[in-house]
């Protein structure tokens, strides 16, 4: 069952795979490379580390780009079907689930293979893309599971938090939620923790 | 006998208009069942509850002696459904698909699934999104054959394709029932298909089922009676009048539920005549059953 | 063989079908020993019920024209010509009684039907 599973999620996602490998592959490469300067002067340590670091602002971009397309991809022809042939396949709902999700995060092995060999060592930056994406994909895949309803319900709630934002600071209470919604998730030991920080090829 | 498939007292809501009540139906095993209704009835949601794919608010459902939808991935094995609208991933080849299918069947027919892929002349290499509206219809009978089923579901399968692959589809799913004792739940508007292949009918109107019958009854039962010189209340009688229309002098039309041939002395007792009985078809029978239904005050 | 099949008509499907091969068999269009179609081949090919097929060959089989093996099929039984005689007397009464009662329906006196009968056999044999 999870071959053909994994089969028909490929066909769907190759395409985003294929380019999200192609651009884990390409991007510690091209950060060192745009580090490079043509004149004769030797490279500044500094400068390096810049160039490095700008160009490491797109790892979590691309992390949670691939996690995003993958985890709709995965779900896409479940929506167009309106989820009649899952469910009237003979095995339990949450088998059915683990299977989706087992294949679209075997399908992400590729782009965090690329990003290890581009970065020309299995070290700290390839693992913590590796994380990365599959948290992004865990959560885009919990959300493109449910319904258009559970869907809804969470936009709903972002929804709410927001108005509950702004009347805060009509009554100029001093409420910052998305503040603390965003140390609590970003910062240790936060889930999506992993977005944050320097991304650097070496350990600095 | 059991009962391939049984459903008792069940309540359905969906929205606040249409709700399903009271639903009581049997599925005799080895039969084939007509599902008859006009559209809007609740064959549909019937269905889709019998399978588990939706919830009922109240009232039992009992598959193949398991019941749904507590067990409906072990029942769903056995069950072959063939769905109203196309289901199948769009991307995937034919070829593709029955692979796909085929690993989650342990009863799947290698062989009879290539002779209906041979029968049905379908392209193994065409996806499923690229297939005509015929063409689709025939894979996924082809699905639900080459699956081995206990228990076949069928949903409108003929509707909306031409005679010729209505034929197709209706020649392959009697050969399979001829060599298996599977049971068949059809459902369509397609009353001239049914007539020819069910045994057993179930009429749904408005969400309730308001007769369900083996068919030679059904058939054989309703009639329309030429009859002279009938009182204006008709106490008594033996079969159950639908209707009853004045034509012209004294004479009416009856058009009577139950009929049995020795009735006919029943016309004396109340000083009127019979003169002539007429057949009726399973389409006639049907709308004359439904608009009995709806000139009568809500009863049953 | 099967093409006037009506499954609107009160006779039910599986007495048509016995009929018309019943017919056949009276007639010699089936010879004796020949295998009837498979209740599978026939079902699909009519597009009815099996049950309805097997109905059918069963009421043969009770009027001694058919023979049915299990496992091998239906075969057709040597009609003695009795067996054969009655089948058309029957079926002549049958076409009696159409004739008559289409008669009846289109006002033809019984005298004018038999005034037909004897011209149109007449016009045959001439």
């Amino acid at each position: 069952m999870f071959r053909v599973m994994l089969y028909s999620q490929w066909k769907w996602t190759r395409l985003i795979v294929a380019l999200g490998s192609i651009a884990a592959f390409a991007l510690p490469l091209v950060s060192v490379q745009g580090a490079a300067r043509a004149d004769s002067n030797p490279l500044q340590a500094g400068e390096l580390l810049q160039a490095v670091q700008s160009w490491g602002t797109l790892y979590p971009v691309l992390a949670a780009a691939l996690g995003l397309l993958v985890a709709i991809a995965t779900w896409a022809p479940d929506h167009r079907g309106r989820h009649v042939h899952a469910l009237s396949l003979p095995l339990p709902r949450w088998r059915y689930v683990l299977l989706r999700f087992g294949a679209g995060a075997t399908l992400l092995a590729a782009p965090i293979v690329a990003v290890s060999a581009g970065a020309l060592l299995p070290g700290a930056l390839a693992i913590r893309f590796a994380l990365a994406v599959l948290v992004a994909y865990a959560v885009f895949f919990a959300v493109s599971a449910g319904t258009a309803r559970t869907a809804g319900i969470i936009l709903g709630l972002i929804g709410s938090v927001i108005l509950v934002q702004i009347i805060a600071g009509v009554a100029n209470v001093d409420l910052d939620l998305f503040g603390r919604v965003q140390v609590l998730v970003l910062n240790w030991p936060g889930p999506l923790a992993i977005f944050t920080g320097r991304w650097m090829l070496i350990d600095v | 006998m059991t009962n391939a498939i049984e459903i008792r007292q069940l309540h359905y809501r969906a929205g606040r208009a249409f709700q399903l009540r009271q639903l009581d139906l049997n599925v005799p095993s080895g039969a084939i069942y007509g599902f008859l209704g006009p559209n809007g009835s609740g064959k549909t949601t019937t269905i889709r509850l019998v399978l588990g794919l939706l919830r009922p608010l109240a009232g039992r459902i009992t598959v193949l002696g398991d019941a749904i939808p507590d067990a409906a991935p072990r029942v769903l094995a056995r069950v072959g459904y063939v769905p109203e609208q196309p289901h199948l991933d769009p991307t995937l080849t034919v070829r593709e698909t029955l692979r796909f299918q085929a690993a989650f069947y342990p009863h799947w027919d290698s062989p009879c699934a290539e002779h209906l892929l041979r029968q049905f002349e379908l392209d193994e290499r065409t996806a499923f999104g690229r297939l005509s509206k015929g063409q689709k219809g025939k894979l996924m009978t082809l699905l639900a054959l080459a699956q081995r089923p206990d228990l076949l579901v069928l949903d409108e399968p003929t509707d909306g394709l031409d005679p010729v692959v209505r034929r197709d589809v209706l020649s392959a799913l009697l050969d399979y029932v001829s060599q298996r004792q599977a049971t068949v739940f059809i459902s369509s508007h397609l009353i001239h298909e049914l007539e020819r292949i069910c045994d057993w009918i179930g009429v749904m109107d408005n969400g309730r089922l308001i007769t369900e019958v083996p068919m030679a009854r059904f058939k054989n039962g309703i009639k329309r009676l030429r009859v002279a010189g009938a009182p204006p209340s008709a106490a008594g009688a033996p079969f159950m009048i639908l209707a009853r229309e004045h034509v012209n002098g004294g004479a009416e039309t009856w058009v009577v539920r139950d009929w049995e041939p020795e009735m006919a002395a029943y016309f004396a007792t109340i000083g009127a005549a019979l003169n002539d009985v007429i057949d009726l078809d399973l389409e006639e029978g049907f709308v004359e059953l439904l608009r009995s239904f709806r000139d009568r005050p809500s009863s049953s | 063989m099967f093409e006037q099949l009506d499954p609107r008509s009160p006779n039910p499907l599986y007495a048509q079908i016995a009929n018309r091969l019943r017919v056949a068999i009276a007639a010699g269009e089936l010879r004796p020993g020949a295998a009837l179609p498979s209740v599978r081949h026939l079902a699909g090919e009519l597009r009815v019920n099996p049950a309805t097929v097997v109905q059918a060959y069963r009421d043969l089989e009770t009027d001694g024209f058919v023979e049915m093996r299990q496992g091998a099929g239906t075969f057709v039984r040597e009609v003695p010509p009795e067996g054969r005689a009655r089948e058309r007397a029957r079926q002549a009464t049958t076409l009696v009684r159409q004739m008559l009662g289409e008669a009846g329906r289109l006002g033809v006196s019984l005298a004018e039907l038999q005034a037909a009968i004897a011209e149109q056999i007449g016009v045959g044999t001439a």
